[in-house]
């Protein structure tokens, strides 16, 4: 049981293969290897969708990516795939699909009496009112009627894949003239890939009748495939070359014709490219030519060759070439009557005409398809002569073939930076080509003869390789040809007279003739104005089948020579991409950036710590069984480490060795307070600067020997710094002998901080080795030596401002060390604690972290004027007397206390002198709940001329509807001497 | 883009990291920070091979094509200015 | 030529081709103007506009190298909103918001002004405290602001599933419900049409190459379509300043750097909000639908200068992937294109608007990427420091100045570093 439309034989359709399908619940059924669009066809199905701004009824017009009208939803759901073009979907067994931009249904379309409306206002009518009472009363009407398909409400996660490949010779086009370009190129010992976006290598040669060298073109295109295939080259069907990006080429392979499984993304290299892409067809403006059963010539007959399946069974075809004659019988072979042929040029002398006019078929010279009729698909047409004289003739049809000729597909040419020229008898521009590396050939530079694609084919393959580097050169064979003539395209982009409102120009977004002349009077009097304006050639489309006719009618209303007028630039991709094709791997759910782990990882989770990010490291926020809550656990976590001890993962910090025999000279440059000055074995704080004298990160130098350094940064600032001094060391300290290298990765620091660290680290240090180390070290000295036989490196600093070390160990190292020290703590209720604890403990303290060090402070506006008065002359310590930085309005850290015991302080706070103030006088960097003082204190940055102690401010925090009144005090508020620190 | 790494030869500029145009101008340490006077058709830039060997570049480019007509590592002084 | 409305529309529509009148007209350049500025950029032509409507200067000329529309303003991704950090800035961006509310009706031509909310997301409590930061200091300055929670920002967003598995889950964000979008082709156009109706020349496919000046003093420009004379030039280029500026021999604290963004194919209306989403490394992503249907988005700078207006496709892959990571539907649809601009960062990523040189050359530039929502504001304050000789409040803390004092209006606290800012 053949569908209706369907021929019994012909095609390259699996007929043993039957695959049913469903389109608006409609089921109907197809074969393997038809579109949706040749199944939807071969069904007598014609009305697909409605167009965006008139709501048009709308049916196929290609059969092809350049597709404007035909698009569907695949899938209908949750999960749906908007706007997928249907004449390149392949047909697969159980498909669901539906047609999109209609409510209720295709037939009964209630937008479509908004779309009367835009049609009679013409182009940018919603520029020109609207206005009163305001745009966004109008917006949500006007936006619900744009818009195409609906996106789906879940992604899709696809395992992403992605290939670069590298090659000599990169063809772009599986044609006539890329298949030979191929094998010249390949011939010559290039490594080739040829890129083909048809699920099957030819091209025209589908769908042309020619003989090359004998046999029959088919029949030669079978054995070109095998004999490239034998040299090696690397045949990619299916993959569109979508964008040229400098060196690199970007293809998309998409076997589905949708986002699926099998999408790829290939990046390619290639020596030289031959950009063999073909011509794409274009269409004729005339009235009615957008109902359902209008196509592009080309269309009609590759669903016939292909598909063997019939797009109507009384045609006219409308043309202003050669090869309608040719493609008139055909689409006789194929069982679809000609009712006419209608030519605007005179009658050409050739012997096909008589032939067809021997089979019934009326030839119409010098006449032109006035109007056509129909609804939702055609019913006939008016045809008259081209100059308006004698009387209209109407004739019937149910499927019109119209071509206005070829346009050579010059995107990627445009995109690798070839310029244009006009060709006055092709109508259309081609690629100049200059360049050895990008050589247009084929139709694509305006070589639409078969014999000379081929020429022209072989010839380009030639300089690629060349180009290439390679050069073996064999004899050259020409192929004999016997094919359709050449065309003899006369350009004709637009029926005269005839409602101008009717004659669409592009399709997707109903651009007419009148759109384009109103543009006109309306002074856009470029091309790339009237784009904008008008909205042609913005659809999925991209403008392939309009972009041409459209500046030739624009061309033709400004009186001036198309030549000049020009195309509006291509953009890439000359293919739409799905979006989660391009993320890549790094679209999948949790992996767009890198995810750092320490070493301690594993054991902070069997913890059950809340891991969070803090950058691109996964860090322990708190340990859910020290508490119900983030506030409760945390405030449990720094509650013990004063009364007993902690243990705190810092591997994260940045970590740099500086040697060399200008080590020390070099960190004078870097840092304030003079590292030269450290004592080996010792520590210092220290805080670097950046070109502009702001501060640019702090943290502790460690003399290890003599010129031999290791300096610790915040976590979040590692990176830079280490740049920073790289970039130093070569430039501006260039004479000196130094050398940076990052140690971050390869140690771990493990922090045990609290009154009874000491004895816990005598359990677990060898005393052999670590007893009197245990015993002398001061604040801020370290000891090197080993556990189980790996270096460890003890130092004692703090930043909780009890006792506490840093345990530096090899990064393999540490679970064990970790393990060690929780089992023997643990009697003396030494537990783990997180970030948020040592947030309490630090901001008790005043220490500093990037909320207080943010890239717009000064050292003074941290206090430390005394590091800047001892240090040496450093980086950005010239710009340091500028005088904006000692104005009395410019902020200085300050500690807060909350006045009231139950108020709460939150950092982002602004900070107001009194409670109906709008001056910011500054803001409250960090706070937090202080179990030590039983209140909220924090830290702030305060204009310096309100920053005197015991002073009563405001902490503003409008958005979290609170004020709280907090005292000025000095940036420390637990233990200001440091006594803990220092027992 | 390909950026031409003195020592590690032709690599996607997604490897490098670019810093800052050269060219200062100005009569005070201040402006010479700040203020630039390049020539967009050769404009000297430092940029660093940051996912690589981490040495630090002297690029000069074409800004209005993107070509980068020569590639450098940062000038190393005369032997006679090395040690402290 | 007549006024737009509705009722023109409909007559319009009856009348046909007869009732179409120009928005301005070509013309080739005159001798002399007492203005001239250069640049047919929405700032240059909003500052044309206000010279004519507010400041008398009638014989005022924009000139444009290329088409009016085609930099900058026509390939932004047209959110507009005035939720800065630093006093100087809020104030002037505030400005500008308040006169995009009746920027359509005053140039009678529709602007599509579109309040949607502008929605920054936090990623992390920090990050939520320096929103907070900003919030606090917009709200004491007069300028609305809210702190949403996660849930808040799922109900406000409901294209926005909080829950979704990401790296960077939502922990809340900060939001500007006055804030928006504008149809950015139509405010080129809008303001060209109101300023040529008040008697401004725009003369399109004009390059300047140089000044004259006359006794030192400047006394016109240099062009591709002959010498003009002038009493006042005024420079509103854009990404097209640092060129300019050398040309001229002006040593500038800027960079001129490539910014990308890209549009979806359109689709019903999905997403009825502006969001931006930030996270480490240089990941971010700001988007919003169109009227059209399509999702139109950007992220950060490619990263290194550029003239050429075309990019690296690595950046687009790394928004495409902020993007399906923070709206995993749209995995599902496709990129139709991109497309590039060329922006010109600052070294403290704030512009300049002021008088070079004590002479009656004026600058406005160094908009880095945020130049599109300034524009009605910073056409009226560049119109009244040409017509004036002096900079009003508003924009005092924009001049050129501030470098070498080191008055620098630093909002994310980069440095001199125009990459980063």
């Amino acid at each position: 049981m053949t569908a209706r439309f369907r021929n019994p034989t012909g095609g390259s359709v699996d007929r043993s293969r039957t695959c049913r399908f469903t389109f608006d619940r409609q089921s109907l059924r197809g074969f393997a290897g038809d579109t949706l669009a040749s199944a939807l066809l071969a069904n007598g199905v014609h009305l697909i969708g409605r167009s965006t701004k008139c709501r048009r009824p709308r049916g196929i017009f290609t059969a092809g990516p350049e597709e404007p009208n035909a698009l569907g939803t695949l899938d209908p759901g949750d999960r749906q795939i908007p706007n997928v073009p249907l004449t390149v979907a392949p047909l697969a067994d159980g498909l669901v699909f539906a047609s999109q931009n209609r409510w209720p249904s295709l037939r009964f379309d209630l937008s479509s009496i908004a779309g009367v409306a835009g049609a009679r206002f013409g182009a940018g009518f919603y520029y020109k009112t609207f206005m009163w009472p305001a745009w966004r009363w109008y917006e949500p009407l006007i936006r619900g009627l744009a818009g195409l398909g609906c996106a789906p409400k879940i992604g899709v996660d696809r395992p992403p894949r992605e290939r670069h490949l590298d090659c000599d010779v990169l063809v772009v086009g599986g044609g006539a003239a890329g298949l030979s370009a191929a094998r010249a190129a390949a011939s010559r010992g290039a490594k080739v890939v040829l890129c083909e976006q048809d699920s099957s290598l030819g091209g025209e040669l589908q769908f042309e009748t020619a003989t090359i060298d004998g046999r029959a073109s088919s029949r030669w295109l079978i054995d070109s495939e095998r004999e490239l295939r034998v040299a090696g080259v690397e045949l990619l069907t299916g993959t569109a070359v979508v964008g040229c990006y400098d060196d690199l080429l970007l293809a998309l392979c998409q076997p589905a014709g949708y986002p699926g499984e099998a999408d790829e993304l290939l990046h390619i290299r290639a020596a030289a490219r031959v950009l063999a892409t073909g011509a794409t067809e274009r269409a004729i403006a005339f009235a009615g030519n957008d109902r359902p059963g209008v196509m592009l010539l080309g269309a009609v007959e590759r669903f016939a060759a292909r598909f063997a399946v019939r797009a109507g069974n009384e045609a006219v075809l409308f043309a202003n070439h050669d090869r309608v004659y040719c493609a008139a019988q055909r689409l006789r072979e194929a069982g679809i009557r000609i009712a006419a042929i209608v030519d605007p040029r005179a009658r050409p002398e050739l012997a096909v005409l008589e032939e067809l006019e021997r089979g019934g078929v009326r030839i119409c010279n010098e006449q032109v398809v006035e109007q056509v009729l129909g609804g939702h698909r055609v019913s006939g047409v008016i045809v008259r002569h081209r100059d308006g004289v004698g009387t209209p003739t109407r004739i019937s049809c149910d499927v019109l073939g119209a071509s206005g000729g070829w346009t050579p597909a010059l995107q990627l040419a445009t995109q690798s930076g070839l310029a244009q020229r006009y060709d006055a008898q092709l109508g259309a521009f081609i690629p100049v080509s200059e360049s050895a590396t990008v050589i247009p050939a084929g139709a694509a530079r305006g070589k639409l003869e078969l014999a000379a694609a081929l020429a022209d084919g072989t010839a380009a393959g030639a300089v690629a390789a060349t180009a290439a580097g390679r050069d073996a050169a064999p004899a050259e064979r020409p192929a004999l040809v016997s094919a359709d003539p050449a065309p003899a395209v006369m350009p004709f982009w637009r029926v005269v007279g005839g409602d101008e409102k009717r004659q669409f120009v592009d399709l997707q977004n109903d651009v007419t003739v009148s759109d384009l002349r109103q543009a006109v009077a309306e002074g856009f009097r470029e091309i790339e104005h009237v784009k904008r304006y008008t909205a042609l050639g913005v659809g999925t489309d991209q403008g392939k089948t309009s972009g041409l006719p459209g500046a030739a009618i624009l061309a033709e209303f400004l009186g001036k020579p198309l030549a000049e007028v020009g195309v509006s630039r291509p953009r890439p991709p000359t293919r739409p991409i799905p979006l989660g094709v391009l993320a890549g791997f790094r679209g999948a759910p949790g992996t767009v950036r890198p995810v750092r782990h320490t070493p301690l990882q594993a054991d902070h989770v069997a913890d059950g710590a809340l891991m969070e990010p803090a950058g691109l490291w996964l860090r322990p926020r708190y340990y859910r069984d020290h508490g119900e809550s983030l506030a409760a656990a945390a405030e449990f976590e720094a509650q013990r480490v004063r009364a007993a001890g902690g243990l705190f993962d810092a591997s994260t910090l940045g970590k740099i060795e500086v040697a060399g025999p200008d080590a020390a000279a070099f960190l004078d440059r870097i840092y304030l307070a003079r590292p030269s000055g450290i004592g080996i074995g010792r520590a210092r704080y220290c805080v670097m600067l950046r070109e502009d004298g702001m501060v640019l990160d702090d943290g502790l130098v460690l003399r290890l020997a003599a010129q031999h350094f290791l300096l610790t940064t915040s976590t979040h600032a590692a990176a830079a710094v280490l740049s920073h001094l790289e970039y130093h060391a070569a430039c501006s300290a260039a004479e000196l002998a130094v050398s940076c290298t990052d140690v971050t990765d390869a140690w771990a620091v493990i922090v045990v901080a609290g009154p009874r660290t000491r004895q816990l680290l005598r359990k677990v240090l060898p005393p052999a080795q670590w007893r009197e180390p245990l015993e002398q070290l001061r604040h801020m000295d370290f000891h090197c030596g080993k556990w189980q036989s790996r270096p460890l490196r003890l130092l004692r600093a703090s930043f909780s401002g009890e006792l506490a070390y840093e345990l530096h160990c090899a990064a393999d190292a540490a679970p064990p060390l970790w393990r060690a020290l929780r089992r023997h703590g643990a009697p003396d209720g030494v537990i783990p604690y997180g970030l948020e604890a040592l947030d309490i403990l630090r901001v008790e303290k005043g220490y500093l972290t990037s909320a207080e060090i943010n890239g717009q402070v000064s050292p003074y506006d941290l206090r430390l004027d005394d590091m800047v008065k001892r240090s040496a002359p450093c980086i950005g310590s010239g710009l340091l007397a500028r005088p904006a930085l000692h104005e009395p309005s410019r902020p200085i850290l300050v500690g807060l206390v909350a006045a009231d015991a139950t108020a709460r302080l939150d950092a982002g706070a602004q900070l107001i002198a009194a409670a109906r103030s709008t001056q910011s006088l500054g803001h409250v960097t960090s706070a937090v709940w202080s179990p030590a003082l039983g209140r909220a204190v924090g830290l702030a940055l305060l204009a310096r001329e309100f920053a005197a102690h015991d002073r009563e401010v405001v902490a503003a925090d409008p958005l979290r509807a609170r004020y709280t009144k907090a005292r000025v005090t000095a940036a420390v508020h637990f233990d200001p001497t440091g006594e803990r620190m220092r027992l | 883009m390909l950026i031409s790494c003195p020592f590690c030869g032709e690599r996607e500029v997604a490897e490098f990291e670019f810093r800052c145009t050269l060219e200062e101008r100005g009569a005070t340490a201040a402006e010479r920070l700040y203020f630039r006077l390049a020539d967009p058709r050769r404009s000297l830039e430092h940029w660093q091979h940051v996912r690589g060997c981490r040495m630090w570049l002297e690029l000069h480019r074409d800004l209005r094509t993107g070509r980068v007509l020569r590639t450098a590592s940062v000038p190393v002084p005369p032997a006679d200015g090395t040690g402290s | 030529m007549g006024a737009y409305s509705a009722f023109g529309l409909l007559r319009e529509a009856i009348r046909g081709p007869r009732a179409w009148q120009p928005l301005w007209e070509r013309r080739a350049p005159e001798a002399a103007y007492d203005v001239v500025i250069v640049g047919g950029g929405g700032h240059g032509l909003a500052t044309a506009y206000h010279l004519a409507r507010h400041f008398g200067l009638r014989r005022v000329a924009v000139l444009e190298r290329t088409l009016i529309g085609y930099g900058n303003v026509g390939r932004n991704t047209t959110i507009v909103r005035s939720n800065y950090l630093l006093p100087e800035n809020q104030h002037f961006y505030e400005d500008a918001l308040r006169r995009w509310r009746s920027l359509g009706r005053e140039l009678n031509y529709n602007i599509m002004f579109s309040p949607r909310g502008v929605l920054d997301l936090a990623t992390s409590d920090d990050q939520l405290a320096a929103c907070a930061r900003r919030g606090n200091a917009m709200r004491l300055a007069g300028i609305d602001a809210e702190l949403l929670d996660r849930a808040a920002v799922g109900r406000f967003a409901r294209a926005l599933d909080c829950g979704a598995v990401r790296q960077f889950p939502i922990h809340g964000g900060l939001l500007q419900r006055r804030g928006g979008t504008v149809r950015h082709d139509a405010v080129a156009w809008g303001y060209a049409r109101a300023a040529a109706r008040l008697g401004v020349h725009i003369i399109e496919q004009c390059e300047v190459l140089g000044v004259v000046r006359v006794a030192g003093r400047i006394a016109g420009v240099e062009t591709s379509r002959g010498t003009i004379a002038a009493e006042r030039v005024g420079i509103a280029v854009a990404g097209g300043t640092a060129e300019l500026a050398r040309r001229l021999g002006i040593a500038l604290p800027l960079e001129t750097h490539l910014l990308q963004a890209g549009v979806t194919e359109p689709v019903k209306p999905m997403l009825d909000r502006v969001l931006i989403y930030m996270f480490p490394h240089g990941g971010e992503v700001y988007v919003s639908q169109s009227d059209r249907g399509g999702l139109v988005f950007g992220g950060m700078l490619d990263g290194y200068p550029s003239m050429t207006q075309r990019g690296e496709i690595t950046r687009v892959r790394d928004v495409a992937a902020a993007l399906t990571s923070l709206l995993p539907q749209v995995k599902q649809l496709r990129l139709l294109r991109h497309w590039a601009g060329m922006n010109d960062m600052t070294m403290d990523g704030s512009p300049i608007i002021d008088r070079i040189g004590g002479d009656e050359l004026y600058l406005n530039g160094g908009w880095c990427y945020g130049g599109f929502k300034a524009t009605p504001a910073s056409g009226y304050a560049f119109a009244e420091l040409i017509a004036r000789g002096r900079a009003s409040e508003l924009i005092r803390a924009f001049r050129l100045s501030r470098f070498a004092s080191g008055h620098l209006l630093d909002e994310s606290g980069a440095g001199p570093f125009p990459s980063r800012q």
